[in-house]
């Protein structure tokens, strides 16, 4: 018992802290901080399938990002990470703040739909992809039968099978998941709006939109940084929706960085590859959360 | 409320019905699976399609109870316990260190918090190769534990930084009472903290449970046994098999949504203060 006293001691104030926190810093040390390391070592060396089991992995310095640079399938999967990002984006801060004002209100109506539309960020993504390719099939969707039963279009579209309607498809399902997400952040800012900043402003005769861009907006800024922020980062490194619904086809011509990624490690196994098409997603994510984070800092020095 | 005069009552009328459209459309693609469900195979092709089941066909769920190599309920028990062990493994880690970084000053605490941040924002592609080599040389593929251990990854640092903000706002003067009553660190976590604490560690429990059950990338990747497979990835492999089966894929879809709408309809609550604290999903 007598060795447990020093031990003991150094637990007994400030530095029990370390005590409670060290089981949970160990396992994410074990199960992200290695891999994080290993992931990156693996981009410098060539392990395949058969150099999978070798004790010694061949360094091959840049290689795999100079050989990834030069694939053009890698050059689209940055420029579609980007497109779907903004596109989404857009899509779902734009229709999320819309329906977050009109939705604020205290009726039990508006509570109600407010909370049921948090549903399809709550379901597995795989099953959204699952609903959205089934309602873009070219032969049983529901879009294509219903812009035909009105006579908008003769021949069913192929949505999925055209790299152009692809990518718009893929937009549309993710905006799905996206707008209860920014609806909500966005509802909970309005909620911290005093009322009387806003009768106030109507007293003085300003009008409805003068309001909103003088008043409603510039009050809500760092919510709306943090929701676009946030925003980014969740949707540029989305993975199962896009691997479900298209799997980067047709063609590789919608192949996220992550999903791109996947498939040099899991179905080409050139693991190495895979882990270099993953590092850049890694640094271009990395970059901006911390911009995200210099904002949160920021913002909250500044309301304080 | 007779006062109320008439445009203005037309104005709440058309509020009413504008909200009512709104909840039309956005929860229009979850009904059309549920009908598509319950719909004849030859009905699902029908122009114009049909918004309720002419005649209801339950065959695509008995279908899947008496036979089929891609057992649905197999899979979703499989997601059960792989989604419960990993809360269980979330809760257990991220419990005490959320009560370690709240209520005490240690150093490189600044820096723990920051990580966590970061590791929420971490893509699964970054992980998914080297786990994939670790747990290989590990000899845990193809045992659910390899999904349990990369699930739980997502949970632990959502629940610390949930958490730790309720600890943080727990008053110092119970601490000091609790000591007076003779508590020891862990005797005042144990009685004192944790009950205060108790509506975090529900945001928490529902939320490291949604994203185990939501996970496709690691279920998929480590678990090549069909039998062991989550229903994500089952549904994922029906899918390539059945391609156009869509009252058997809805079915699927539909089973692998009621746990979620079952914790949607008793924890709604919890879920918007934890999409508020945290916004975060995996």
């Amino acid at each position: 018992m007598n060795t447990m006293k020093p031990l003991r001691r150094s637990f007994r104030y400030g530095n029990v802290g370390y005590l409670f926190v060290l089981p949970a810093a160990l396992y994410m040390i074990g199960l992200v901080g290695y891999p994080i390391v290993s992931n990156f070592l693996l981009s410098f060396q060539d392990v395949t399938t058969t150099t999978l089991s070798h004790a010694a992995k061949p360094f091959v310095g840049l290689r795999n990002y100079a050989d990834l640079f030069a694939d053009g399938v890698l050059r689209t999967s940055v420029g579609n990470t980007f497109v779907f990002t903004l596109g989404c984006l857009l899509l779902q801060f734009g229709i999320g703040f819309a329906l977050a004002l009109f939705l604020n209100r205290e009726s039990a109506l508006a509570r109600t739909v407010r909370g049921v539309l948090m549903v399809p960020w709550m379901i597995p993504m795989t099953v959204t992809a699952l609903m959205f390719k089934f309602i873009f099939s070219s032969n049983v969707g529901v879009i294509n039968q219903a812009l035909q039963g009105v006579g908008i279009i003769s021949h069913p579209i192929d949505w999925l099978l055209q790299p152009g309607t692809a990518m718009l498809s893929l937009i549309l399902a993710n905006t799905w998941i996206g707008i209860p997400f920014n609806m909500i952040l966005l509802s909970t800012g309005l909620t911290t709006i005093p009322r009387e900043v806003k009768e106030a402003a109507a007293i003085d005769g300003a009008t409805a939109p003068q309001a909103f861009f003088r008043i409603t907006v510039p009050m809500l800024r760092p919510v709306i940084e943090s929701v676009l922020m946030l925003g980014f980062i969740y949707t540029f490194k989305v993975f199962d929706l896009v691997f479900v619904m298209t799997n980067g086809g047709p063609v590789n011509s919608t192949h996220l960085l992550s999903t791109y990624s996947y498939k040099l490690s899991f179905t080409l196994f050139k693991y190495s590859q895979g882990a270099a098409t993953a590092n850049i997603l890694f640094v271009i994510l990395f970059v901006v959360s911390l911009l995200y984070l210099g904002l949160v800092y920021r913002n909250r020095e500044g309301g304080r | 409320m007779s006062a109320r005069s008439g445009p203005r009552r037309l104005y709440s009328l058309v509020v009413a019905i504008g909200t009512l459209a709104v909840f039309a459309v956005m929860m229009f693609p979850l009904y059309w699976i549920v009908v598509t469900s319950l719909k004849k195979e030859i009905e699902i092709f029908k122009v114009p399609p049909t918004l309720v089941p002419r005649e209801l066909n339950t065959d695509s769920y008995s279908a899947q109870v008496q036979h089929g190599d891609f057992n649905m309920f197999r899979s979703f028990r499989n997601s059960f316990v792989i989604s419960a062990s990993a809360m269980l493994i979330s809760l257990v880690l991220a419990i005490p260190a959320a009560y370690g970084v709240g209520r005490f000053f240690f150093k490189g605490k600044g820096l723990f918090i920051l990580s966590f941040l970061v590791t929420q924002m971490l893509p699964v592609s970054v992980l998914l190769t080297p786990m994939f080599i670790t747990f290989r040389d590990l000899h845990i593929l193809n045992n659910p534990l390899s999904a349990i251990l990369a699930d739980a990854t997502i949970g632990i640092p959502f629940s610390v930084l949930i958490l730790m903000s309720y600890f943080a706002a727990i008053p110092g003067e119970l601490t000091d009472a609790s000591r007076i009553d003779g508590c020891n660190q862990f005797r005042a976590f144990r009685s004192v903290f944790l009950p205060i604490a108790s509506p975090g560690v529900v945001v928490c429990l529902v939320f490291s449970f949604l994203y185990g059950w939501g996970d496709l990338a690691y279920g998929m990747t480590f678990l090549l046994d069909q039998t062991l497979r989550p229903i994500t990835a089952g549904m994922f492999n029906f899918m390539g098999q059945y391609g156009t089966k869509w009252s058997y894929l809805t079915a699927f879809a539909v089973v692998t949504i009621v746990p979620v709408l079952l914790i949607f309809v008793f924890m709604q609550r919890y879920i918007i203060s934890g999409l508020t604290a945290g916004a975060v999903k995996g």
